[in-house]
């Protein structure tokens, strides 16, 4: 098996005026061809930014401090400013020209807002055809608009919508327009930012249903960012789990559901319901993350962690494999 | 839009059924019989006017401008209805109207040259332009106004505005043929006389006829205002954009420029221009247009730096757009609707202006007919009780600058709610 993604000691940084904050700190992970990986923790701890330094769209006081980030590709990638060999490929050293015929033909990006993500003075059609002719300038208009009524009729819109505008869709509808005009370039590495956070329960389902499917149909390798572990349960293969930037555990999904290695992540699904135990107390984690710009020294969960050691206030955990077979960043386990 | 929609303008409801009229609303009808009223006493004034021409064929020519205008008309019908049944495709039907259109041009170059020898060319121009002008009026209430229709009381705003400033429009195009007097010849009456059957308007202060004046003289206004609002909008929107988008420095500089242009009253920095570039209309124009220029970059810069910050243009960056299409397919459709909104209203802005201009006597020189030079001699008289040299340019210069704001006010309530989208 090879890796579609190898990240390695990925440091990201914002630079405020308070100081710099790490929201991304020496994060180092592979991802295998064909698997999901969700992506997960509570707001800020940089799972988005994690996302975005892949797509190398870090929002703007933010920038790529360290690290490296390596793409598979399978073909030699034509470029203006220097081809791009097929093999493994750093995306950090890429210039910005191509950065841009990465981005969409190789790495697709989709928002948690389908509202806003689709031009409201363009019709559906037109975003196929501007997408697909950005990447390939000598396609005709008629086969890349075919080509986008395809993609949209296997997620279930009708193909003669395509003459339609955004406002005429609904959320749930904008959020498939988007995931097809993610996928009509057969990209091998999908990263969904949180892809069903704004839709009802229904659609929600629906729409994972089908990127479900379309996974297998395109052999698409997934991340999915998102703070709903419920998600997670039903889609991803693995899930990372990140606390402040770092990440604290790293395992398959039924080890991370049935024996969580992490403090930090067996009370994360402690506070997470579930309808089959009406009777569940829901436990919450007290006290706040630390502050980014201010990092504590040891283990940025100490002063939160109800089994924090002596030994966590003063040494970060480097990431060790865990019982379970997983990775995990945590003293309980270091000391074989 | 379905069929029913489709072919019901106006005047032109080809399925007058029993309920289609009893389902009309009352503003309908005001709409309807203000629209006609109005219609027919300028068409009514027009053939008065025409019939004591001075050029002996002003009726001919209005009704030459009538007959294009109907064929204009009636071809487009014809390639819409074409293309209902399906027997053309769009574009086709498109190329036949444009071969239609030029038809009637040849034809017209061909009948003026055979009526007028001696001023073939005055002739065939008057009737093209009039005829067209006719024909977008018509075409307009016949193509447009369904479409205008769904946005209620802006889009009869809109309507209005548009068809007050092509008639003026239509006015000045076949001035010279239908005027009763030529507009620069003197002592046509007694200087200063009031309104009579031989001058209906009076005269001015050199005894030329007042009615022709004002007939003619709205070109080098409408020249004027064409001119310095397409300047405007040329430097305008490429400037706010470009500095908007690249940000840092260009902005700042560009910015610093434009702010300070827009911090001299408008009249007192078009009057300096003016008198630097001396008369002209290019430099009534220019000087106009650097006046009006801040606003246009101004509201384009604030657009584009929202706009660019919206998760579509994001959208776009991730699926690998390139820069110049994520600034004239994303940025750009969705700044121009404030600048199209505000290039309408500086129509009447410009108008103003140059009335002003005429006023302070930065204008044109005595042997041509304008509104503005009308209006500053009336302003000196006006003492004296010769109220009509200064009442009716002055509602000329109203009546246009009614008829840009009424439509770019409409203009504005249209497109906004597409932006908010």
């Amino acid at each position: 098996m090879t890796n579609a993604l190898r990240i390695q000691d990925l440091t990201v940084e914002y630079k405020t005026r308070r100081g710099v904050a790490r929201a991304v700190d020496r994060i180092r992970l592979s991802l295998e061809e064909n698997r999901t990986l969700g992506l997960a923790g509570e707001s800020g701890c940089g799972k988005s930014t994690l996302g975005r330094a892949i797509m190398r769209l870090v929002p703007y006081p933010g920038q790529i401090a360290d690290g490296n980030i390596y793409i598979n590709i399978d073909e030699d990638i034509p470029c203006k400013e220097g081809d791009i060999p097929k093999g493994e490929v750093d995306i950090t050293e890429l210039n910005e020209e191509q950065m841009r015929v990465l981005r969409g033909k190789e790495i697709a990006y989709i928002f948690q807002d389908p509202m806003t993500s689709l031009n409201p003075m363009l019709t559906i059609g037109s975003h196929f055809v501007q997408m697909i002719r950005a990447h390939d300038p000598e396609i005709e208009k008629e086969e890349a608009l075919d080509r986008g009524k395809e993609v949209l009729e296997g997620l279930g819109i009708l193909p003669e919508r395509v003459t339609d505008y955004p406002h005429q869709f609904s959320g749930g509808m904008r959020q498939r327009v988007m995931i097809g005009l993610g996928l009509v370039l057969r990209p091998r590495l999908l990263i969904s930012d949180e892809p069903t956070t704004s839709l009802d329960v229904i659609v929600e389902a629906q729409i994972l249903e089908q990127m479900a499917e379309l996974k297998k149909k395109f052999n698409l390798t997934m991340i999915l960012i998102t703070h709903n572990l419920g998600v997670l349960a039903q889609t991803a293969d693995d899930i990372a789990i990140m606390y402040c930037g770092r990440l604290v555990e790293l395992a398959s999904v039924e080890n991370v559901f049935e024996a969580p290695q992490h403090p930090y992540a067996q009370a994360l699904l402690l506070s997470v319901p579930d309808v089959t135990k009406p009777d569940k107390k829901l436990v919450w984690i007290p006290g706040a993350p630390p502050d980014l710009v201010d990092p504590i020294p040891g283990c940025m969960f100490n002063p939160r962690c109800p089994m924090a050691m002596d030994i966590c206030k003063t040494q970060v955990p480097p990431l060790i494999e865990s019982e379970t077979g997983g990775l995990v960043a945590c003293h309980l386990y270091g000391g074989k | 839009m379905d069929r029913t929609k489709l072919i019901s303008g106006v005047f032109f409801q080809l399925i007058p059924t029993k309920e289609t009229f009893e389902n009309r609303s009352g503003k309908w009808w005001f709409a309807l019989l203000a629209l006609v009223g109005l219609a027919l006493i300028y068409i009514s004034g027009l053939i008065l006017v025409a019939v004591g021409s001075n050029s002996g064929i002003g009726l001919q020519v209005v009704a030459g401008t009538f007959v294009i205008g109907l064929l204009v008309l009636v071809s487009s019908a014809w390639r819409r209805w074409m293309v209902e049944q399906e027997f053309l495709t769009k574009k086709r039907a498109f190329i036949w109207f444009i071969g239609f259109c030029v038809i009637i041009v040849i034809a017209v170059s061909v009948a003026s040259f055979a009526v007028l020898p001696a001023a073939a060319l005055d002739l065939w121009f008057a009737l093209v332009s009039g005829g067209f002008t006719l024909g977008f009026a018509c075409l307009l209430l016949y193509d447009f106004y369904p479409v205008l229709k769904e946005r209620g009381n802006p889009g009869l705003a809109v309507t209005a505005g548009i068809l007050l400033v092509l008639s003026i429009v239509y006015m000045t195009f076949i001035s010279y043929w239908i005027v009763p007097h030529d507009p620069f010849t003197l002592d046509v009456g007694l200087p200063l006389a009031p309104p009579s059957s031989r001058t209906p308007l009076g005269t001015t202060e050199l005894g030329q006829d007042l009615l022709s004046r004002t007939i003619a003289g709205g070109a080098i206004m409408l020249q004027v205002a064409v001119v310095s609002v397409i300047v405007c909008f040329i430097i305008g929107v490429p400037t706010g954009l470009a500095a908007a988008y690249r940000g840092g420095m260009v902005d700042r500089v560009v910015s610093l420029v434009m702010d300070s242009i827009f911090a001299f009253p408008g009249l007192v920095l078009a009057i300096a221009i003016a008198a630097m570039l001396g008369p002209g209309i290019i430099n009534m124009a220019i000087s106009i247009a650097v006046v009006y220029v801040p606003s246009y970059y101004r509201v384009i810069r604030s657009q584009v730096l929202s706009i660019k910050e919206l998760p579509y243009v994001e959208a776009a960056v991730v699926m690998g757009a390139r820069d110049w299409e994520i600034l004239f397919q994303y940025i750009l459709p969705n700044a121009l609707p404030s600048a199209i909104v505000v290039l309408s209203i500086n129509f009447a802005d410009a108008i103003l202006t140059a009335a002003g201009l005429t006023f302070v006597g930065l204008g044109f020189p005595i042997d041509i007919a304008d509104w503005g030079y009308d209006l500053t001699a009336g302003w000196g008289v006006l003492i004296i009780g010769k109220w009509w040299l200064m009442v009716f340019p002055g509602i000329m210069i109203v009546l246009l600058a009614l008829g840009f704001t009424l439509a770019g006010e409409g203009l504005s309530e249209i497109l906004t709610p597409k932006l908010r989208e």
